[in-house]
Formats: structure tokens, C-alpha cells, sequence
């Protein structure tokens, strides 16, 4: 077939068959090789986590969308149409000017008024000297308990915004934390630290847009509240009527206390799998 | 204390529904007897050689051909859709797409893996690349079914790359976000090679001059059953989808598409069957009054060995090719999930019939004028080889259901209730 | 050289049905042994066939047929559909040369032919012991999977081309007589050079009495029937009053 080959000669029945052929290979190796390119491309400038994190988003119940400042009681009713982003919201300083309403009712559960918190449930608290540190936060630790293995990430290692922080597994499940910030890791704790994260944040922490897509203050009340309300009715027992109890305190390891409860969903709502 | 319950709750999508694990596995084990009995079959032939099945020097193709063209034609719903969604911008097709690239390329894998144990000698199938007779019509289909099947595998892989736990990979996700952006591309590729490859698996019995029952003349190097095969590829494609989704829709017992989806696959697939059945009326006349007779043969002379009688010609034209045709397009037929069903299974046995006439009766019927009509009744390693191909369809198809969204995004279930 | 054409004149009226030139092609071309093999499966790049005018009693005739590859010229079915070139028709000797060793087994080829002249190796090559003994040492033998056919004795047209290089001269024809026609007890097969019109093989060819099976095809085979009996010319044409095969038992 080929020339060298004896008595091969090309006709024209040969080019146009195989130019063809050839144009078709080149087109889906050129589409592959562009794709897996521009996947690289997107990770050297740290697209590829905005992408994942959108495409998540996407992909969350509604329930789980909600805007921050329907959780505060800014506004009645919202849910996020640009994937928690608050940095880049368009309407987000039309609404934070609003008061922040709601009840006061006692939660069960503490949280930080000087802790910046994320919608994966983790704080954030920035240090004197320009970096953060990040934990677990209170619901989250009384819903997981002790994790049986926690995977942190490597120092020196860079994490992206929303993407995953560190993992942990309890009771045979696994939870993707997500991290309330994108940086590079300078320090590593464990739950017996109360913290799991120190990191350089990549953008300036004495910008204040940089945090302002985290929760404080107030906010963390409403968000809190919800959480606690979506927690009651995903742990109650089977067969049970909806109830929501006021007061009291939330007990802890909630993971080992309820474990006929479907844990899949609940985790996935908590920590916002897709 | 863990739940004790075995559960692979963490690779189906949030807020899905799927039967137990335990329920899956007991679907998939008389599935898996099939294909483990299938693979049992196919190692015979791959190891003893071609004497295990029932071909022989007259009927040199036999039921795997067969099956081989009618499964690629049926599969031509995916490229298909592909080419109306993409390339023509028909979105209210979208919610078919995934479950027919799905289906699509179990039906292309599928065959060529029948086609691997079909030759004689699998190991030197890379010869027809390096050795390409640009005359041959095998040769365009060999080539175009490979580059097809990976094609298909790219379309594929964005939606295994979905998967629940897989998606978490950001490597994969972002890549196949990136290749779903350049998705057009592949679907043109994927249309212009099926338009060649469908054309090509007719050509492959219209050039046949020593067979005269199958020979057909046409446009410069293209016989009529080039074109035919083509059409009735996508005549058949969007039926057989909508046979797939309504046994997909039945055996779990909700609803997965909206009603319109089936309103337009039937629309389509009746309008081009129509149109088919109106070429293939005219080629058939052509052939019976100027294209036999000119090589020697009174076309009386096919249809004179029962059972391949005149009755055949008439259910692949008629019976199955108007009849259907006509329920599928005629408006009311939707409303009736049974009779829109019946419509297309008919229409895919109509081109079913298409191709077993011309691979198997075509065989059967005398060339030399002292042949006589031969009979072939496929073996059991044939049969159960194709019937692990169907096997292996069901469990891939199955898979995907389970774990990977075909059907739609569900990102508006709520969760609160714990359901 | 000059291209040549080689094929057959084969007289009909001469062939006894011995089946001679059936035992010489499988001998010369190292055809295994097979006991399992059926009429169907068996491999006989040449085959007497054994054909009737359908008719009983003292109206009934029969004839031999001898089909094997016919050469086809012109559109050669088989080499247009082979998907990797293991077929081709050699411009030097008009031979229809089949490569098993690039025979990826497909079939497509037989599927092609209008004669049933190819054959399939279903198994692989076996011979009672002792009998590898008498195989031909100029014939490679064929795995099974691909496909093979009668290709005029290609040994002998090497030894004969070997023979006239030697010689500086052409092929002379008493060096290249494929085995069929060797075996012939009454010389029914006659095998010459249609390209050279001298040759009186050429001349029967070109005789009213001679006919070939399906001409109407347009593949121009180059072997070539001849008979004084019109129901066998007749079946030149698979119109013609019926013709039936007389089954071997």
C-alpha cells in the first residue's frame, strides 16, 4: 500500500480517501489535545476551580442555594444565582445595606462573632500577620464528632476557593471540606488543635472584599438557624411527624448518636456536594 | 455504629432515586449469566476457530453479520441526535442525548467486538489500515466504525466523567467540561463519518456484481443501497431510542423525558421512514425491471424458494415500512404510549428485515445456474455470542442509569424532607 | 516479457467426472486432510460438480462441470472488495492472486464471487501422520482463518520463470502446466495463453461451441466451457431451462 511497497501507485482515489481519513484523525486529536490544553490552562491560572465550583453549584437543590441575605433577613426570599460569589455580585451591595432581621431565639449552638464563616461550614479567622486560620465549624464538629481519619493537605501546597480543603472520614463516609479561601498552606492542625488550616491567602486580607463572601456576624444566626431546622427533620426518626424544637443544646456526635439516619444526604447538604 | 446495609449510595447523584444495591445485583445476575455464557462462546470460536459456528464456504456470513449491520443501524440514533441537537440547534431533543450516545456506543462497541471474532484472524485487523483498498467498501468501513467508536467513547466519557464521585476529580471535571464545550465539534465528525459508514455498510451488498439479487447501480461510485441505508439507519435510530427510554421508563417505573420528546422522535423517525420506503419503492422497481435482467436473472427466479418468498418483499416495504411510517406520523399515535411503541418497534423490524435480507438471503440464493438454495441455522456459540453482546448492553446501560445522569440534571429536588 | 493471460478451455464433453484433476490440485497445493470437513466446509480450490438437464428417464443428461477460480479480468469482484489488498490480479500472467498470509479472514471476498470459487480454512491444517511426507515443498501451507483458491499453480509458474531467466528466453509453455491440467486423463482442460493469438487454446476460446458460466455478469472470466450439447451451453445463463446439481452422495 504504501510507496516503496511493490507495485503501489497512487490514484486519486488513494489521496481523496485518505486525505480525508486523515482530516477526520487530525480533527478529533486536535480536539482532544485542545481540550486536555486548555484543562491545563485552567488549572495554571486557577480557572479550573471556578469551573468546578460553578458546575457544582449548578447542581445543588435549590434548598441549598439560598442567598445569604435571605438568611439574614435581608430580603424575603433569594436564592444564589452566581454561585455564592459575593465578590462579583452585582447585587450584593444593593442588599447589605439592609437591616439585618430575624429571631433571636437561642440556637443551641455557639459560633463566633469574630470568626468569618463559610456556607461549607468552616471558619475563617485572620491572624495579625496577614494570614488565616481555618477549622471546622461548631455545627459541623457536633454533626461529625471525632472524624476516624482526617487527610490534610501537604505545607506549601495551594488551595483554591470552594474547592476541597482536607478530608475526613467518619464511620465509612467521606466528607470533601471545602475551603472559605484560596491560598497557600503554611501550617496544618487537627481537630485536637481546633483548627485545621493556616493559610496565606493569595489575595490581600487587608482588602475587604477579600472575606466578602463569608458569613459574620448576624448572618451566621439566620444561616445557623436554617441549618439546624434542615437538620431536625433529615435526623428525626423514620415514621415520625416534622418537628422543629426550640431550645436546648445540640448533642454532640451526631454521626454516632443517629446512625440509621441517611447520612449520605445529610452530609452532602452539609458540606454542599454536588 | 455504622449502618450495616450495603450501600453504594455515595456514586448515585444527589437527590436520585435507585432501587436498593442488593435489587440492582439481583437485575444484573441472569444479565451476567448471558454475557458470562456469550464470553464462554466467543473464547470457543477465538480458540478452536471458525468450525464452531455454522458458516460454511457458501454461507460465508451468517447471523453475526447480520446482527452486526441491524445493531449499527439501530445505534444511528446516536449520531443522529447529535446532529439535530449541535448541529441543527434542535434543544428539545436534549433530554434524549446522553441516553442515546449511551446506547450508542454500547451498539458500535458491541459490534466490533462480534467483528473481532467474526474473521478469521482478529490479530491482523490492523491490516487494512496499512494496506487500505480505497475500492473496497469494507475498507471505508473499517475505517470510519474505528474513528466512530472513539468518537462515541469521547461523547461518552464527559458523562461518565459526571459521575457522582468522579466529578470530585478536578482533573477530570475540568477536562470534561473543556471537551464539553468542543462537543459540537465531535458530533459534526460523528455525523460525517456515521453519513459514510451507514452509506458504506449498503454499499457493501450494492457493489456485489457476482450477487445479483443484491447488486444495484446508483451515483458514480455509490449504489442505490448506499443511500438507503443511510435513510433507514435514521428512520430506525430515534424508533429505537424511543423503545429504549419507554423500557427504561417502564422497568423503573418513572417518568424520565416529557411526552414531546417521544412526539418528535416519532415525527421524525415516521417522516424519514416514509421517505425510505418511497426511494426503496423505486430502487426495487429499477431493480426488478432494468438491474437483474441486464445480468442474466428474471427477479421471479429470487422469490421462488420458500420461505423468502414475494410475502418478504412486501412486510419490508409495506407491512413494516408504510404501516409504520404512517402510525408515526399521524398525530393522534402519541397519545397512545402502546401504539406509538408498536409503530417503532414495527419500524425497527422493518429495517431489521432489510438487513437480513440482504446479508442472509442474499447468501442463501442460487448465483450458478445449477446452484441450489441453501439453508444455514446459526450455531449455539453464534447465538449465545450475540446474546452476550445484549447482555453486555443491558449491564453498561444499566450502569449508566444508575450512576451517571442520563436523563437531565435533578438540581431542584429538595432534600428537607428527607425523601 | 509480454503480459500474458493465462487460462483455461475446458471441453465438457471430455470430462468423465474422474475427479483426477480434483486428487492432483489438492496434492500440488498441499490441502490438508480433514476428515471433519463437509461438502460445504471442505476446501477444493478445484471441484467437479455433477450437473443434470433435469429431465428423467432417456431424456435425462448429465455433465461435469470443473469450477474453480475463474480469473475474472474485469472488475475482478473479489480484488475490489478485499478490505486490505490480500487479492490482486497480477498484470504480468492475468493470474488472480490470493496472499493468504495478508487474509485478515473476513470473507467478504467470497461473499463476492458469483462462482463459489474461494474457500475458507475453518480449521487449522492437519495431516494423517506419515502423509506430511508427500507434501509439496514449493506450496507454503495456510492457517486456518484465511481465505485461498485456486491460483494456476503458482509453484510451477515460479519454476518456469526461474527456467527462463536461467535461459535468458521467455517462459516456454511446456514448463508451466498447472496440475489440473497435467492430471487430465483425457485432456479436457486445456490451459494456454488467451494474449497470444497463436495459441490454440485462444482458438477454442473463440469457437461458437464455447461458453463461459455467467458472462452477462461482465466480470470477463478466462476460463472457458465448450460442448456440442446445447442444454450445456444454456447454462451459460441462469435463465436457461432448469438445470439441477446431481448430489454426490
Amino acid at each position: 500500500m504504501f510507496p516503496g511497497i511493490d507495485g503501489f501507485h497512487w490514484t486519486l482515489g488513494h489521496i481523496l480517501f485518505l486525505s480525508l481519513f486523515f482530516l477526520v484523525v487530525l480533527t478529533i486529536f486536535i480536539t482532544v489535545a485542545s481540550a486536555a490544553w486548555r484543562t491545563s490552562r485552567d488549572f495554571k491560572t486557577h480557572n479550573a476551580a471556578d469551573l468546578c465550583w460553578k458546575s457544582d453549584f449548578a447542581e445543588l437543590p435549590v434548598s441549598d442555594r439560598r442567598c445569604r441575605h435571605e438568611l439574614a433577613g435581608r430580603v424575603m426570599s433569594r436564592t444564589c444565582d452566581n454561585a455564592f460569589d459575593c465578590r462579583h455580585c452585582g447585587k450584593y451591595s444593593q442588599f447589605a445595606v439592609l437591616p439585618v432581621t430575624g429571631h433571636v431565639s437561642r440556637l443551641g449552638i455557639e459560633y463566633s462573632p469574630d470568626r468569618y464563616y463559610h456556607r461549607g461550614h468552616t471558619w475563617l479567622e485572620p491572624s495579625d500577620y496577614g494570614t488565616v486560620k481555618v477549622g471546622l465549624d461548631e455545627l459541623a464538629t457536633h454533626l461529625v464528632g471525632r472524624p476516624d481519619s482526617v487527610q490534610l493537605p501537604g505545607i506549601g501546597q495551594e488551595i483554591d476557593l470552594n474547592q476541597t480543603a482536607w478530608r475526613m472520614k467518619k464511620n465509612g463516609k467521606e466528607v470533601l471540606v471545602r475551603a472559605p479561601i484560596e491560598g497557600k498552606v503554611i501550617g496544618v492542625g487537627g481537630p485536637e488543635q481546633g483548627w485545621f488550616l493556616k493559610i496565606q491567602p493569595r489575595l490581600d486580607p487587608a482588602n475587604p472584599a477579600t472575606f466578602r463572601h463569608l458569613l459574620r456576624g448576624a448572618e451566621v444566626h439566620g444561616w445557623f438557624s436554617r441549618e439546624l431546622e434542615r437538620l431536625q427533620l433529615q435526623l428525626r426518626a423514620p415514621n415520625s411527624p416534622a418537628a422543629l424544637a426550640d431550645g436546648g443544646v445540640l448533642v454532640p456526635d451526631l454521626m454516632n448518636a443517629v446512625p440509621e439516619a441517611d447520612w449520605d444526604t445529610v452530609l452532602a447538604d452539609t458540606f454542599l456536594e454536588a | 455504629m455504622a449502618s450495616t446495609v450495603l450501600t453504594d449510595r455515595r456514586w448515585i447523584a444527589r437527590g436520585e432515586e435507585r432501587t436498593s444495591l442488593s435489587r440492582f445485583l439481583l437485575w444484573l445476575t441472569p444479565w451476567t449469566v448471558l454475557l458470562a455464557i456469550g464470553v464462554y462462546a466467543a473464547a470457543l470460536c477465538l480458540w478452536y476457530g471458525l468450525n464452531q459456528t455454522n458458516m460454511d464456504n457458501r454461507f460465508a456470513f451468517g447471523l453475526w453479520i447480520f446482527l452486526d449491520l441491524g445493531i449499527i443501524a439501530l445505534g444511528a440514533g446516536a449520531f443522529f441526535t447529535g446532529f439535530l441537537v449541535y448541529i441543527l440547534k434542535r434543544s428539545e431533543l436534549k433530554p434524549i442525548l446522553n441516553t442515546a450516545v449511551v446506547v450508542g456506543f454500547i451498539c458500535y462497541s458491541g459490534a466490533v467486538a462480534i467483528l473481532m471474532i467474526d474473521v478469521g484472524q482478529p490479530l491482523r485487523a490492523w491490516f487494512t489500515f496499512w494496506h487500505p483498498n480505497t475500492h473496497s467498501m469494507l475498507t471505508e468501513v473499517t475505517f470510519c466504525i474505528s474513528c466512530y467508536l472513539l468518537v462515541l467513547s469521547l461523547e461518552y466519557l464527559p458523562i461518565l466523567f459526571r459521575n457522582r464521585q468522579l466529578r470530585k476529580v478536578p482533573s477530570l471535571f475540568v477536562f470534561e467540561r473543556q471537551l464539553h464545550m468542543l462537543v459540537p465539534v465531535l458530533a459534526a465528525i460523528g455525523t460525517l463519518l456515521s453519513f459514510f459508514h451507514q452509506g458504506s455498510l449498503g454499499g457493501l451488498y450494492g457493489v456485489l456484481r457476482g450477487r445479483p439479487f443484491a447488486f444495484r447501480t446508483g451515483i458514480l461510485i455509490w449504489p442505490s443501497t448506499f443511500f438507503l441505508f443511510i435513510l433507514s439507519a435514521i428512520a430506525s435510530g430515534p424508533s429505537f431510542l424511543m423503545l429504549v427510554t419507554a423500557t427504561v421508563e417502564k422497568v423503573t417505573g418513572r417518568r424520565l423525558v416529557p411526552q414531546d420528546v417521544f412526539r418528535r422522535l416519532a415525527f421524525i423517525s415516521g417522516l424519514l421512514l416514509a421517505i425510505y420506503v418511497a426511494a426503496k419503492s423505486i430502487d426495487t422497481l429499477v431493480w426488478l425491471n432494468v438491474t437483474s435482467p441486464s445480468a442474466g436473472f428474471a427477479p421471479w427466479q429470487f422469490y421462488a424458494h420458500k420461505p423468502f418468498g414475494t410475502p418478504i418483499l412486501f412486510g419490508e416495504i409495506v407491512l413494516f415500512g408504510l404501516l409504520p411510517a404512517s402510525l408515526l406520523l399521524y398525530r393522534k399515535t402519541a397519545n397512545h404510549q402502546g401504539l406509538l411503541l408498536t409503530a417503532a418497534a414495527m419500524a425497527c423490524s422493518g429495517i431489521l428485515l432489510n438487513r437480513f435480507v440482504l446479508t442472509v438471503q442474499t447468501l442463501a440464493l442460487p448465483t450458478l445456474p445449477f446452484d441450489e438454495f441453501l439453508s444455514y441455522m446459526p450455531s449455539w456459540q453464534e447465538i449465545a455470542s450475540f446474546g452476550g453482546v445484549i447482555a453486555y448492553g443491558v449491564i453498561v446501560y444499566s450502569l449508566s442509569y444508575r450512576y451517571l445522569p442520563l436523563f437531565g440534571s435533578k438540581g431542584d429536588a429538595s432534600h428537607v424532607s428527607g425523601n | 516479457m509480454s503480459a500474458a493471460r493465462y487460462g483455461m478451455v475446458i471441453d465438457l464433453d471430455r470430462c468423465t467426472g474422474c475427479g483426477s484433476c480434483m486428487v492432483a490440485c489438492a496434492s500440488e497445493n498441499n490441502i490438508p486432510a480433514l476428515p471433519q470437513a463437509t461438502a460445504r466446509t471442505g476446501l477444493t480450490p478445484m471441484l467437479v460438480r455433477r450437473v443434470s438437464n433435469s429431465k428423467q428417464g432417456s431424456e435425462r443428461r448429465e455433465a461435469f462441470f470443473p469450477i474453480m477460480c475463474m480469473h475474472c479480468e474485469h472488475e475482478t469482484p473479489c480484488v475490489k472488495v478485499c478490505p486490505q489488498q490480500a487479492v490482486e490480479v497480477d498484470k504480468a500472467t492475468g493470474v488472480v492472486m490470493q496472499m493468504p498470509q495478508r487474509c485478515l479472514g473476513c470473507r467478504y471476498c467470497m461473499t463476492a464471487c458469483p462462482y463459489h470459487a474461494r474457500y475458507f480454512n475453518w480449521w487449522d491444517p492437519s495431516w494423517p501422520a506419515g502423509m506430511e511426507k508427500s507434501l509439496n515443498p514449493g506450496v507454503s501451507s495456510r492457517m486456518r482463518g484465511v481465505v485461498e483458491k485456486c491460483n494456476l499453480c503458482h509453484a510451477r509458474l515460479h519454476s518456469a520463470m526461474e527456467k527462463a531467466a536461467a535461459g535468458k528466453r521467455e517462459i516456454d509453455a511446456a514448463d508451466y502446466i498447472p496440475a489440473c491440467v497435467e492430471a487430465c486423463p483425457t485432456g479436457a482442460i486445456q490451459f494456454g495463453n488467451l494474449a497470444d493469438a497463436n495459441d490454440p487454446v485462444t482458438k477454442e476460446s473463440k469457437s461458437p461451441e464455447s461458453f463461459r458460466l455467467l458472462a452477462r455478469l461482465g466480470t470477463e472470466p478466462k476460463v472457458y466451457y465448450k460442448s456440442k450439447e446445447a442444454w450445456v451451453r444454456a447454462l451459460a445463463e441462469p435463465n436457461a431451462a432448469p438445470a439441477s446439481e446431481v448430489q454426490h452422495g
